[in-house]
């Protein structure tokens, strides 16, 4: 009896064990059939974002792989860091792809890409994740609306930061009539990026050592569906 | 509701004798909303009530059943009625009548007409709306007196059917949020309640003219009262939670939270209170059923005040309610007498 | 296999067992993707060649399982095809798997996977197997279609938007706006609008059904046509 018992279970352990190496083997396979492919087309997917804000025929570096990890910082309304992509032509520096976040949307927080060119002007802002009411904030996305190219061509104002807010409040940004908070929002947080760009101008065109990008997922430059 | 019929069901002439008297108690509320927010409510009432006779009698048509006695029990207007006070008068012309024929034809007819509908079926053409076109059902009328520009009502009703305004006039210049819209707007940039509390949209008990035509519907409600066609639990239940809850958050901390008055007279609390959870077909049959479906839509609806995306939340609090209703009924109904329980 | 037994298969997988309308099974996936036309039928057919691939693979091995090892070396298989389908999706269209993102590899636990494999595969030979997983996901594709047809219509006036996904910006053309400046109906586009347009779907099913069973009853009875 307990010889057929540790027999069955043998025989019931040996038999998943052979499926699970033949499941292992096939996706090995698949992985490195696919492996630069899915490389490549993450790589387009970021440098096709980066491009609708910093025209690609302006930098000859490889945009993607010239980041840099940043901390996370209260400017930038990021908690876990972010990424820093820096285009550069002739190894001048260009413009800079910054991730931000402002964190006081309407239903939560709202991620943004934030395109700053070296002379401190926005290369321009798009939204890539959000929790917005759909149909009435979300018009911040550029798929829904292209109220974000507001943002393009925009700097600090130092003499006048009142332009820094929505029409309804007195600065120089539209606003659809029933949703003011999300606009605010958006508006304060690029704001509050331009400010950090001024301070760590230097830092942010620094040269990499042997560059890093932070992989995967976390680059968060990625269109969102929701 | 199940299967079968509640009793006044099988008078038609009752019901329709019960629906006007329902509808003539909203009068009050609504002349004093035409006096503080113009005559445009009357042509979305119209428009409504033109929407939900034809679909019903379109329904009963594709559901061969008659027309002419269902027509005439005027259930349909009263939705009808409801809805429109709920939607802003402003609002283009489709607004309404996509809302009024999604009530009847979905909400009713597809659950099996009068009598078998779980959702009330105006709050269900509510949420529709509000959910679909939310740019459109935050542009409320500004009431009389707040040095708005007034429209007459020739240029409302040019706005209604054409959308265009009067040469220079923007939809910001005519209408704005509703009280309890701008109250949660302001307490989100952190302003305190009290200070919030001190501009103009804001009157002594609520919002500024919103308020008077809730005590309109008040008198309303108290007049269905007195004439025995709605019982007192659900208002009172739902009054009474609504202050207690409102209550005792605003005694916490009043800078955050506004006093149980506020929310009486603002909102749809007085339509809901009165007109809304009191439909006979989705609300509990017995009195202990009631207090427990009031309640507890008062408590969602005040959640949903303070913390939801939306708001007012009477129309969720309500169908979130309606589900229950067949679970409260159950657990509500007395004890058949004489019939021993059953020993497991 | 003979021609009636594929055909019964069909007529199961497409119409009377259809997956989306009669069985109801893998509703998540179903309410979640089924916003637009391109996106439903995306992993509509994902799903249907996982089914068709485990069908197959899992039917010649099914005696060499032993009973109770049966589910996790199902699910074993299910998974690793899917994740080889999940690989190959985001190598070569990588937009549309940004847009179906988690619900790809959710295609493990969609339960009409395994439901049809311990129902068929398990006891069937390998190409009826396979047939059948393709048939339930072809019948799963077709509602998503038109399930993701009604709703991006109603709720966008256009049809097959998002096809430059799948066939590059070229196919951007393609994309049929059906109301010119439609006003859009959100409801349709967010979840509720799914199941009010499932269940409007299914009344249709069961409505066309017995319709069709009642006039069966009506006709005289004609002699059954023998194939072989």
């Amino acid at each position: 009896m307990r010889r057929t018992l540790v027999k069955a279970s043998l025989h019931t352990a040996l038999n998943v064990l052979f499926f699970t190496v033949i499941g292992t083997f096939l996706l090995a396979i698949t992985f490195f059939q696919t492996r630069d492919r899915i490389a490549q087309s993450e790589q387009t997917e970021k440098l096709k974002l980066i491009s609708q804000l910093i025209p690609s025929s302006s930098f000859d570096n490889d945009i993607v792989a010239d980041a840099q990890h940043l901390a996370p910082d209260a400017l930038l309304g990021t908690t876990t860091g972010g990424t820093a992509y820096r285009a550069r032509l002739h190894d001048q520096p260009v413009g800079v792809v910054l991730e931000a976040v402002a964190p006081d949307g309407y239903s939560g927080r709202i991620s943004l890409i934030i395109a700053i060119k070296a002379d401190g002007t926005l290369g321009g802002v798009r939204v890539v994740e959000h929790k917005e009411t759909p149909g009435l904030g979300d018009y911040i996305d550029i798929a829904k609306s292209d109220w974000i190219q507001g943002f393009d061509g925009k700097s600090l104002t130092p003499q006048h930061d009142a332009d820094w807010q929505v029409k309804k409040d007195g600065g120089q940004f539209d606003y659809m009539a029933g949703a003011t908070i999300t606009p605010r929002a958006v508006v304060k947080a690029v704001h509050k990026a331009l400010q950090y760009f001024a301070l760590h101008r230097t830092e942010l065109f620094m040269q990499n050592s042997p560059a890093s990008p932070d992989k995967g997922r976390r680059g968060g430059v990625k269109e969102s569906t929701k | 509701m199940s299967a079968f019929f509640s009793p006044f069901i099988s008078k038609p002439d009752t019901v329709s004798a019960i629906m006007l008297k329902v509808l003539l108690a909203l009068l009050p509320g609504i002349a004093l909303y035409v006096w503080y927010f113009g005559p445009a409510i009357l042509v979305s009432i119209t428009l409504a009530s033109l929407t939900a006779l034809a679909t019903e009698a379109a329904m009963l048509k594709l559901r061969k059943r008659p027309v002419a006695p269902f027509l005439k029990d005027n259930s349909a207007l009263l939705t009808a009625w409801l809805l429109a006070l709920s939607i802003p008068p402003l609002a283009p012309w489709w607004l309404i009548v996509v809302g009024t024929a999604f009530c009847i034809a979905v909400a009713k007819h597809l659950y099996g007409g009068l009598g078998n509908n779980p959702f009330n079926p105006a709050m269900v053409g509510y949420a529709v709306l509000i959910v679909s076109f939310p740019v459109q059902m935050t542009h409320w009328v500004t009431p009389l007196g707040m040095g708005a520009t007034e429209l007459s009502f020739v240029q409302q009703l040019q706005y209604i059917f054409s959308g265009i305004l009067p040469g220079g006039l923007t939809l910001d210049a005519v209408t704005m949020a509703t009280p309890l819209d701008t109250l949660k707007t302001q307490l989100h940039l952190a302003h305190p309640a009290n200070e919030i509390l001190t501009q103009p949209i804001f009157s002594s008990l609520a919002g500024h003219g919103s308020e008077v035509v809730a005590i309109g519907f008040l008198i309303g409600g108290l007049y269905l009262l007195a004439s025995k066609i709605i019982s007192w639990h659900l208002p009172v239940a739902f009054l009474g939670t609504l202050f207690l809850v409102a209550g005792i958050f605003h005694l916490a901390d009043p800078s955050h939270y506004v006093a149980p008055v506020f929310h009486w007279f603002s909102g749809a609390a007085m339509l809901g209170a009165f007109f809304i959870l009191t439909d006979p077909i989705t609300s509990p049959t017995t009195h202990k059923g009631k207090f427990i479906f009031a309640a507890g839509a008062a408590l969602l609806t005040y959640l949903i005040r303070v913390y939801g995306a939306f708001p007012d939340g009477i129309a969720f609090a309500t169908l979130l309610m309606n589900i229950c209703v067949p679970l409260i009924d159950a657990y509500t109904q007395p004890k058949v007498f004489g019939k021993k329980e059953k020993k497991a | 296999m003979t021609s009636q037994e594929m055909k019964d298969i069909f007529y199961n997988g497409l119409w009377k067992q259809n997956t989306g309308v009669v069985q109801l099974l893998g509703m998540c996936p179903i309410l979640a993707v089924s916003s637009s036309v391109v996106n439903g039928v995306s992993l509509g057919l994902a799903t249907a060649a996982v089914m068709a691939l485990s069908g197959a693979a899992i039917s010649p091995i099914r005696h060499a399982v032993p009973n109770e090892a049966r589910i996790p070396v199902f699910i074993l298989i299910i998974a690793v095809l899917v994740t080889v389908i999940q690989f190959a999706m985001n190598a070569y269209v990588h937009a549309l798997y940004l847009v179906l993102g988690i619900f790809i590899p959710l295609i493990v636990t969609n339960c009409i996977v395994l439901a049809r494999i311990e129902a068929f595969a398990a006891k069937q030979p390998p190409l009826q197997s396979a047939m059948d997983g393709l048939a339930m996901g072809l019948g799963l594709s077709a509602v998503l279609a038109v399930l993701g047809g009604l709703r991006e219509l109603f709720g966008h006036g256009t049809l097959l938007s998002g096809i430059d996904m799948v066939f590059g910006a070229g196919a951007k053309s393609w994309v049929i706006t059906v109301v010119p400046n439609y006003h859009g109906f959100l409801l349709a586009i967010l979840p509720p609008g799914a199941f009010v347009t499932l269940g409007l779907l299914i009344a249709g099913k069961n409505y066309m059904s017995q319709r069709a069973a009642a006039n069966e009853q009506r006709k005289p009875i004609k002699p059954a046509v023998v194939t072989a």
